[in-house]
């Protein structure tokens, strides 16, 4: 529901200064990050913390390792593999959905560097969003091949041009930066399935070896599920994988065209 | 509280199984304006050298009379369509979204109306 | 103490962590009728599995002729003769059904012209024996892990199983000796939970953050066997830790076997291939401790390369760009990112890098836990079963081949699931648990959460990270290992120091890491010790005052137990299985391992 103003509740007030621990240089980097106690039951705030980033690795997730370890253990954040491949560190940084472990601190565009949760998702603490809608929506467009055609002794055969087709979709981490950076899922998020599902259900629509595209071409064809995409395009924009969410989408209204002419 | 599972709540009521034809009929909407706009902007630019007899003769013309035709009920369809899509992103509740997608559909409606027959009255009655 | 509530579940079958093994298994029980749940402590697809790279083995044959048996003596071959055969040889005939099967969920593997799976060369893979190098890891593209565990994720879906994600798991529910089920704190709100089951899998994976560098998640601490340690069962074969020839030098982030699969080679500071000197026949693709090895040497010797000459390159700038795109796209940004380096033009800068426990909890192959009790080295715990690196089969003995933990995963997640669906009946009366069984699982969470002493977790955690890369590296000495068990003792001591500064019970991650550190702390030991134990040189255990594998001595399975009270070890032994499961293959015996 569109909400352009944060519930009172919501509203970051205040936040504590943590100065560069000793044995820093004086030329620090300010981070200002968002906290949320659900314990305290009062407002979240920005907490600012000057690091001095030669003392951590490149990117933003060992500054937020070395907050935690260093500065304020109780800094709460997902991360896990560090390589950019789980998905867990997906944060808002600088004004830009992506993965801490594979943003640089330096590729940000200033000295002071915002970091919150993903935008327009529930907060449970800190940097870590309720991601429950998004990966229900992953589940509602059945993202499991169907096939009737009783199964071959080995494997289905698939022609390498057709295993082609998948790339740019099958990789996608369900991250949730697509989704959560796009304007009209912000608003219509419990009707619109958002970039994220959508790009999946493109996947086993154009899979070849899958027998049931009808069906799913009909579980998508909805004013709400599928056409709410505007063509926004940040979905593509912050991918931090590359893929294009926004062109699976568009792929999957021509499919739909193809249908009926 | 809500205690619906996080699967119905994303299934919602389902899919309506229809989009698609008001897709197409956008973009047919869309390519058709580009010419008649551009018709039309053509044709402002002529009747302002006119004067009212030959504004009205002009119009008289059937080929013009049915291009201003198919140019406003077209335009008025495509923005019932347009801000109908606006309503749905951003108005809430029963009510009010009913009661504005209502208001879009015979504003535009009315309006488009009211423009045809007032071209048809001046290109079939004369003046 | 302040007062815990548990919120009660009663399952059938109760699976602790959510990647390859676990998810399998799950899936398996399900469809076996049996009421199962899968808890994970990050959402299944965050699951480390996701970052497996290079492929999962088989022996398919859809590159020219192969055959399980030649899997076989590669994978035992590989496992310094370590691993038990009758294992392997359920794993090695079973791997073509579980890749058809994975296929058949709809796994994108890379294809042939043909539409067949696409098969590459892997470290130790051979054809007829030991001839020469064969391509039997069915890839897709160099994200087959990913593409597994999110297509296994969506079976999941499809199958209805139960999840109860970012569910931390505490402790097992024990019973005399009878594994009764597992107790969790639910992350974002808070509760604790009792999960009660006829049976409790563990696929929690491995401990691969008990060392600084590792191409390990974050996540990967080893909860099952620091479950298992404080159950008092013991661990298997600890002292064997796989370290992965080519970590990107600095981040320790993965770049894939399949590299060297395609084609890629290895380069010291003087431009040289310099495996093709220590393993001539396989060169580039002998099995990693041996590359590792001759790579640690090399760098030794004064053949590093780099400023500080501490590390070795790896090349594809010599393949051609289209088959860097297609066949190895992801490992190409991962260099870009972490490196640097644009794969096309410059060589990869690398290291050995931790990367997989051979050891783990003992299991048979139907993957149930068992134990040493007296004279019985195959006793087994009732209610409890373990697959993935958690567990040790033991099929990777002392060498873990690359691509064979994939298929270890799916063969063994499913052999477990059909053992369930056995022994098990749906919805059979389970006994009451009582609140004794769980009193120290509330005990250890509730003095770790009011942890106030002058050590904070981080601290303590980087102290063992670095005692265990120092001293239990790629190469051991006796005085190594020595100052590794004198200072794991002191690490594990300072449990008692610990500092939490987050009391809360929503998200604290604070405690959570604890937590880990905790389970880590036990596994480190076991590892420092068992390797002190050993005085051979056997697979990834290379000890230099004992080079030479002693099969006289040596020809077994170490097991140890911890102490979490007292911090002391028990160290014992298994024999290893010198027997295979069917007449269609003898038992292979061992002989000296060379490429």
């Amino acid at each position: 529901m569109v909400q352009l103003t944060l519930p009172k509740n919501s509203v970051p007030k205040g936040g504590k200064h943590y100065p560069a621990p000793a044995g820093s240089s004086g030329k620090t980097k300010t981070f200002k990050v968002y906290r949320y106690d659900p314990d305290k039951g009062v407002n979240p705030s920005w907490d600012t913390y000057d690091v001095d980033t030669s003392l951590c690795g490149p990117m933003v997730l060992d500054v937020l390792i070395y907050i935690k370890t260093h500065m304020d253990p109780t800094l709460t954040f997902r991360r896990s593999c560090r390589e950019g491949i789980c998905g867990s560190c997906a944060m808002n940084i600088a004004g830009r959905n992506t993965l801490a472990c594979i943003h640089g601190h330096d590729d940000c565009p200033s000295d002071k560097i915002m970091i919150s949760p993903l935008p327009h998702m529930p907060v449970v603490k800190d940097l870590v969003p309720d991601l429950t809608l998004f990966y229900a929506q992953y589940a509602s467009v059945e993202p499991w091949l169907k096939t009737e055609t009783p199964e071959p002794q080995k494997e289905w055969k698939q022609s390498p041009e057709d295993r082609a087709k998948l790339d740019g979709l099958y990789e996608c981490i369900l991250c949730a930066c697509c989704s959560t950076s796009c304007p009209s899922y912000w608003w219509n998020q419990e009707k619109y399935l958002g970039p994220a599902a959508l790009l999946h259900a493109y996947r086993w629509i154009i899979d070849s070896r899958d027998e049931d595209t009808g069906a799913r071409l009909d579980d998508l064809e909805d004013p709400f599920k599928l056409y709410r995409c505007h063509t926004i395009m940040n979905c593509a924009q912050v991918c931090p994988k590359g893929l294009n969410p926004a062109q699976a989408i568009a792929e999957i209204k021509k499919i739909l065209v193809e249908r009926v002419v | 509280m809500n205690f619906r599972t996080p699967l119905s709540t994303a299934r919602g009521l389902g899919s309506a199984k229809h989009g698609v034809s008001h897709w197409i009929s956008e973009r047919v909407g869309a390519v058709a304006l580009v010419p008649l706009v551009l018709w039309a902007v053509y044709s402002c630019i002529l009747l302002a050298g006119l004067d009212y007899y030959g504004a009205v003769e002009w119009i008289g013309n059937p080929v013009n009379a049915t291009l201003i035709i198919l140019t406003i009920a077209i335009s008025f369809m495509h923005m019932q369509g347009g801000v109908r899509v606006i309503i749905e992103d951003y108005v809430y509740g029963h009510l009010t979204k009913a009661a504005a997608l209502m208001a879009n559909v015979f504003v535009c409606g009315l309006a488009g109306a009211l423009a045809i027959f007032s071209i048809l009255k001046v290109a079939l009655g004369g003046a | 103490m302040a007062t815990y509530e548990f919120i009660d579940h009663k399952f059938d079958v109760v699976v602790v962590g959510a990647g390859g093994s676990g998810l399998r298994a799950a899936l398996g029980c399900a469809q076996a009728g049996l009421k199962t749940a899968c808890i994970s402590k990050v959402f299944p697809t965050r699951s480390h599995t996701v970052a497996a790279q290079g492929g999962i083995s088989a022996s398919l044959g859809n590159m020219g002729e192969d055959d399980w048996r030649w899997h076989m003596y590669d994978t035992v071959k590989g496992s310094d003769w370590l691993g038990d055969q009758d294992a392997i040889e359920y794993l090695c005939r079973n791997a073509p059904a579980a890749v058809y099967e994975l296929e058949h969920w709809g796994v994108p593997f890379s294809r042939t012209e043909d539409g067949k799976i696409y098969q590459r060369a892997f470290g130790g893979m051979t054809k007829n024996y030991g001839e020469a190098p064969i391509q039997r890891t069915c890839a897709a593209a160099d994200r087959t892990g990913h593409a597994m565990l999110h297509t296994m994720y969506g079976q999941s879906l499809a199958n209805a199983t139960e999840f109860f994600i970012e569910y931390f798991a505490l402790d097992l529910i024990m019973d005399e000796g009878v594994c009764r089920g597992v107790t969790a704190w639910k992350l974002d709100d808070g509760t604790l939970h009792r999960f009660q089951a006829q049976m409790v899998i563990l696929a929690t994976g491995g401990y691969g953050r008990a060392y600084f560098s590792a191409t390990s998640a974050h996540t990967c601490t080893g909860d099952g066997g620091g479950m298992a340690l404080r159950a008092g069962l013991p661990l298997q074969d600890m002292e064997f830790v796989q370290f992965h020839p080519t970590g990107i030098y600095g981040s320790g982030c993965l770049i894939t076997e399949g590299a060297r699969g395609e084609g890629g080679y290895l380069t010291n500071s003087e431009g040289e291939r310099f495996m093709e000197r220590y393993a001539p026949t396989v060169k580039d693709l002998a099995p990693r401790d041996m590359v590792s090895r001759a790579m640690t040497m090399e760098i030794r010797e004064g053949r590093g390369v780099g400023l500080k000459k501490d590390h070795i390159f790896l090349h594809l700038d010599h393949l051609d760009p289209k088959i860097l795109h297609q066949r190895l796209p992801g490992i190409s940004e991962s260099a870009k990112i972490f490196a640097g380096v644009d794969v096309t033009k410059q060589p990869i800068p690398v290291i050995p890098t931790v990367h997989y426990n051979m050891g783990g909890i003992p299991t048979n192959f139907y993957s149930e836990v068992v134990t040493k009790a007296g004279k019985n080295p195959d006793q087994v715990v009732p209610g409890l079963m373990s697959v993935g690196e958690a567990a040790c089969v033991s099929v990777h003995g002392a060498n873990r081949l690359g691509s064979n933990s994939l298929i270890d995963l799916v063969v063994f997640g499913r052999s477990a699931a059909l053992r369930a669906a056995d022994i098990l009946k749906a919805g059979a009366t389970q006994p009451e648990l009582k609140h004794a069984m769980t009193d120290g699982h509330l005990a250890r969470l509730d003095r770790f959460r009011h942890a106030d002493g002058g050590t904070p977790t981080a601290d303590l955690r980087l102290e063992m990270q670095m005692v265990m890369q120092e001293d239990a590296a790629v190469y051991r000495t006796s005085k190594d290992l020595a100052s590794g068990v004198k200072r794991m003792e002191v690490v594990n001591a300072k449990r008692a120091d610990l500092k939490v500064s987050d009391r809360s019970m929503i998200w604290n991650s604070d405690l959570m890491e604890t937590l880990e550190l905790d389970n880590l702390i036990g596994q480190a030991v076991v590892t420092v010790v068992g390797a002190a134990n050993r005085t051979e040189s056997r697979g990834a255990h290379a000890h230099e005052d004992f080079p030479d594998r002693d099969d006289a001595k040596w020809m077994a399975h170490t097991l140890t137990w911890f102490d979490d009270a007292t911090g002391k070890v028990k160290i014992d032994d298994r024999p290893v299985h010198n027997f295979t499961l069917s007449k269609d293959i003898d038992y292979i015996p061992p002989k000296s391992r060379v490429y």
